[in-house]
């Protein structure tokens, strides 16, 4: 074989090796989109997997515990229902009904850990209760400190 | 220049352009949804601006979702900063009129926005044909997951989202939409609706 | 009014441009070539002109609020302060490419007035590429962009600029450093055209006029990943500055492959090598940043910086297929001219690191971008929704950025051609002692995982082995000419700024991996539901809350916390973390407050907080070293500015000082002048 011949057999050799990694790379570590319906679905196969959960929080399962800062939740997709469970506070914005993507892991126990928490405007979701428009949450503040 | 190695490398770029093409097709924000064909959310809004006869309703009376059953409703939500309910006011008026005597309630949303300044933006342009609500605390939108103004709901005679435009509407897409719920109503909704609408079917029973 | 002028002016820029770039081909065939050449090249200066005329106008209409402009219309209101107003001249997108398109011609008119004497074609068809590149701006301007459109009647206020973009004063930073180094890549990719159709594609000298673009741009680019990194961390709240969104990733590609060329271009100049591979590294270089630009202009990938979407989407798949199929056409069509002239003489060369280095680099642009793109090829082939995490990206590049940090210390001590035994023995294993030092440092302080380690160990090899660079020419100036050691390290500097600034870059990127490192490694964070005088502790910071307070400002409401810093007992200082409520927006913006020294970060963000103040849940972040990343990237910036400031005359240094020739590390002359 000629120089140049091995040449092109090493590139050969690095590109699909390059190749070959970087598939297997992308297969262990992409994040796949599912509804609770598509979650549910996968069976064995979407348990402890990451995975970023879309769907709607249903109305009243919204549970907040300020001081152990525990936010459990139900995501819905109106035929399917996941329990959500994430350390941290909700979005300022959050309520019950309102679209959501949650990022993390369904685990073995039936619930979804999420890491990650974003809110979504483009879905459609449940009426607030009075009360709960934007800026009351935080006029009673400025009124309350504004000197 | 060597044009026939230039030949082939011209071709090692189509896949890319044409994965790029294909992905126009796709908008990346829009999730897996089941929202399609759901119940829309009730509101009870109060209105702000009349609109014209026929379509008018006495400013101050309260528009509720529930009580529109039976009818098709467009609500396009609007506000007098935002630039591109500019381009599409004429449009959704005009068309609106030629709905009038027909089992169709249109109704603007004024979304972020004080009621002062949206009166003088209808007078601005030249009025309104159909009557526009206030919606305080945008409460109505982010029931509705408002993306942007404008944007249109298209509501059936049964109460479900049936299509929703982002951006602009053409008149095009309402009268195809409006149409094809009209048809979808139960048949004695679709001659008998019509004498209600100007009588302001929209006021509300509780 | 002010509308319609900069209307004109953008109309007429177009038809100049259009005249201007058709100019070029035909003066070769004319026999008033030189006059041909005048128009050319005054279309440049026209267009610099016109452009300048439609961005001053766009910025008096959005100060005076011209609501009769639409993009003011559109970005303008009359509570945003009159700075973010006037930046806000590049928070959206047609005043981003109306910015863009003035950058350019500033770039353009810049090139030309430089070297509008030299003889040949070479610069008229540079100027040609450039023109043809101002046309496709222009029409967008003209067409699916365009800033100035009519808007009646004229509405009475606007709804202001993004409130993510008038939240940091950063965003008057990010924007036009990642726009001067993205257009400024046009430049060497123009001379690239215009070195094939000049038919000077096998001279070399084309190389030399370009090479002080690329290093302009790059040390913008530079500049601008490292606010933009800054940028995100001090707006978006989750206490990161990289999470590998399709935006930043935009901006490292080509980023990396400008890297990439700055020293494979060195062994060009050397040894007349990698010719064809420099012209495909600056051309990859020109077609990555429009892909960048494409990509998130055109909302094919989401991102939180996508802009919103139009038809321009369309405008932009026409030229990247223009530019990309142009550009392979010119590589491949030229490739014949470009043979190899040298060879390698031996692997333990300076050569073998920079081809590695060339090898590693791109390597990692194609991981960063498969990995981008990926989400739209599954989508296309297998019809699923995925995006790729960011464990792909660190896994596949962490270990490529460890090598590319071992060869950073390899490099400089390897001589051109071939390295005797005895030399490589002297030169390589002294600077092992350094990645001992920090390897261990790395251990003891906590850095976890062995990736972040083999930083600390890398960093410190190469830390060594650069020192010692400086260190023996230094020692060499001291000695034969009594200079003070900081005279002695002015003129080391000066008698090769290239090659020091060069070196001076690598510190800068040096400082950049150990912030990065420590501060991914060793993060720590809480969240916690304070009540006024409660405290929380994390890694050694205590915090107290002190209130809750809300306030009214112009063009938004404030809700924020006091937090007092409590050190033994006693408040030291505070840090104020809050949330922004703009009129237009549903969703509060978050504004972290963060606390800086030497040897870290407390980062604080209110995550939630009580509407009658009685309690406020905050999140803490202790990060080591992220101060170091911000001033590494400013000593990269630096390391840029260096290397473009011109060379004391080689004779002079010679008859001045003999000596250092003599010293094994000068045993390289100067890499030659910019």
């Amino acid at each position: 074989m000629s120089k140049r011949n091995w040449a092109l057999l090493a590139g050969a050799v690095i590109v699909a090796t390059f190749g070959w990694l970087l598939y297997g790379g992308l297969d262990r570590n992409v994040v796949f989109f599912l509804t609770p319906k598509e979650l549910l679905a996968k069976g064995a196969g979407g348990v402890d997997v990451p995975v970023r959960l879309g769907g709607l929080v249903k109305p009243g399962s919204v549970q907040w515990n300020a001081q152990t800062l525990d936010l459990r939740f139900t995501v819905s997709d109106g035929t399917r229902e996941v329990s959500v469970q994430e350390k941290g506070a909700p979005p300022q914005m959050f309520r019950d009904g309102m679209g959501v993507v949650v990022e993390g892991r369904y685990g073995r126990d039936g619930v979804f850990h999420a890491t990650n928490l974003m809110v979504r405007h483009s879905n459609e979701y449940h009426p607030p209760k009075p009360g709960e428009r934007p800026e009351e949450m935080y006029r009673t503040l400025i009124k309350g400190s504004a000197s | 220049m060597n044009w026939k190695r230039a030949a082939i490398a011209a071709f090692a770029a189509a896949p890319v352009i044409a994965l790029f093409a294909w992905g126009f097709t796709r908008d990346p924000r829009d999730i897996p949804s089941p929202l399609p064909g759901r119940t829309a959310p009730p509101f009870s809004l109060e209105v702000f601006s009349s609109g014209e006869a026929p379509l008018a309703l006495p400013v101050g009376d309260t528009v509720r979702l529930g009580s529109l059953r039976g009818r098709v409703v467009v609500l396009n939500f609007w506000a007098s900063w935002c630039l591109a309910c500019r381009d599409e006011h004429a449009t959704v008026s005009a068309v609106a009129r030629q709905y009038a005597g027909r089992p169709v309630q249109f109704v603007g949303v004024l979304y972020n926005d004080r009621v002062p300044p949206a009166l003088d933006w209808i007078k601005e342009m030249g009025g309104q044909s159909y009557p526009s609500v206030n919606d305080p605390g945008a409460r109505t939108a982010i029931d509705y997951g408002l993306y942007g103004v404008p944007e249109t709901y298209f509501i059936s005679g049964d109460g479900r989202v049936a299509y929703k435009n982002t951006g602009p509407a053409t008149a095009d897409v309402i009268t195809r939409v409006v149409d094809s719920l009209i048809a979808a109503l139960p048949a004695g909704a679709r001659s008998t609706a019509g004498a209600r609408s100007t009588a302001g079917g929209a006021r509300g029973t509780p | 009014m002010n509308g319609l002028v900069a209307r004109d002016a953008l109309l007429l820029s177009l038809v100049i441009v259009v005249v201007g770039a058709a100019a070029v081909p035909l003066a070769g065939r004319v026999r008033q070539r030189a006059q041909v050449l005048d128009i050319a090249y005054g279309a440049v200066f026209a267009n610099f002109a016109l452009v300048s005329v439609a961005t001053m106008a766009m910025v008096v209409a959005l100060v005076s609020h011209d609501f009769s402009v639409s993009y003011v219309a559109q970005v303008g209101s009359r509570e945003t302060p009159l700075f973010y107003t006037i930046i806000s001249l590049w928070g959206a997108l047609e005043g981003s490419i109306l910015f863009w398109a003035w950058v350019l011609s500033l770039y353009a008119a810049i090139v030309v007035w430089r070297h509008r004497r030299r003889p040949g074609a070479l610069v008229p068809y540079t100027a040609m590429a450039l023109m043809v590149i101002a046309l496709f701006f222009a029409i967008l301007l003209i067409g699916p962009a365009n800033p100035f459109q009519p808007v009646s009647p004229v509405p009475a206020d606007g709804p202001g600029p993004n409130p993510l973009l008038q939240n940091h004063i950063l965003m008057a930073v990010h924007p036009p450093l990642l726009y001067l180094g993205y257009v400024g890549m046009s430049v060497p990719f123009a001379f690239a055209v215009g070195a094939v159709c000049a038919g000077e594609v096998a001279r070399d000298e084309w190389i030399r006029l370009a090479r002080p673009w690329t290093l302009v741009s790059w040390g913008f680019l530079s500049a601008a990943i490292i606010a933009g990194m800054w940028w995100s961390y001090e707006v978006l709240g989750w206490g990161g500055y990289w999470a590998w969104d399709p935006v930043e990733n935009a901006s490292l590609l080509p980023w990396l492959t400008a890297t990439a060329y700055l020293h494979s271009v060195m062994v060009q100049e050397r040894r007349g090598m990698l010719r064809l591979w420099n012209l495909n590294l600056l051309v990859g270089t020109f077609v990555l940043t429009i892909l960048g630009t494409f990509l998130t202009r055109s909302g094919i990938l989401s991102s939180v910086h996508a802009f919103t979407t139009g038809t321009i989407g369309y405008y932009f798949l026409g030229f990247i297929a223009f530019v990309l199929v142009s550009s392979l056409v010119l590589v491949a069509g030229s490739s014949d001219q470009l043979r190899t002239a040298g060879r390698m003489e031996s692997a333990a060369s300076r050569e073998t690191v920079f081809l590695l280095n060339n090898l590693f680099l791109t390597t990692f642009m194609f991981t960063v971008l498969v990995g981008t793109l990926y989400p739209l090829v599954a989508e296309a082939v297998r019809g699923v929704k995925v995006s790729v995490g960011e464990p792909f990206f660190n896994r596949m590049t962490l270990p490529m950025v460890v090598v590319l940090l071992f060869l950073m210390g390899v490099g400089p001590a390897l001589p051109w051609g071939a390295a005797s035994p005895h030399a490589l023995r002297t030169k390589l294993l002294p600077p092992l002692a350094g990645a001992v030092v920090l390897g261990l440092f790395a251990l003891g302080m906590g850095v976890g995982g062995p990736i972040g380690v083999l930083v600390f160990a890398c960093v410190g090899y190469a830390a060594v082995a650069t020192a010692r660079e400086y260190g023996v020419a230094m020692a060499a100036r001291h000695a034969a000419q009594h200079e003070a050691w900081p005279v002695a390290l002015a003129r080391v500097v000066r008698s090769n700024p290239r090659r020091y600034g060069g070196y001076l870059a690598h510190v800068g990127v040096f400082l950049v991996a150990l912030g990065i490192a420590a501060s991914a490694t060793m993060r720590s964070e809480r969240e916690a539901t304070l009540k006024p005088g409660e405290s929380m502790t994390l890694a050694g910071h205590t915090v107290r809350l002190r209130e809750v307070w809300g306030r009214d400002e112009a063009q938004r409401s404030v809700i924020g916390v006091t937090l007092d810093v409590v050190q033994h007992g006693v408040a030291v200082g505070v840090i104020e973390p809050r949330m922004n409520f703009y009129p237009t927006s549903q969703e509060p913006v978050p504004t972290p407050d963060v606390r800086s020294s030497f040897s870290g970060d407390l980062y604080a963000n209110l995550m939630a907080f009580d509407q009658n103040g009685a309690h406020a849940t905050v999140r803490l972040i202790v990060q080591p070293l992220v101060p170091w990343i911000w001033a590494g990237g400013l000593i990269v910036v630096l390391g840029a500015v260096v290397g473009l400031t011109p060379a004391r005359r080689r004779a002079a240094v010679a008859s001045a000082s003999p000596a250092p020739e003599r010293v094994p590390v000068m045993a390289t002359p100067s890499e030659g002048v910019v």
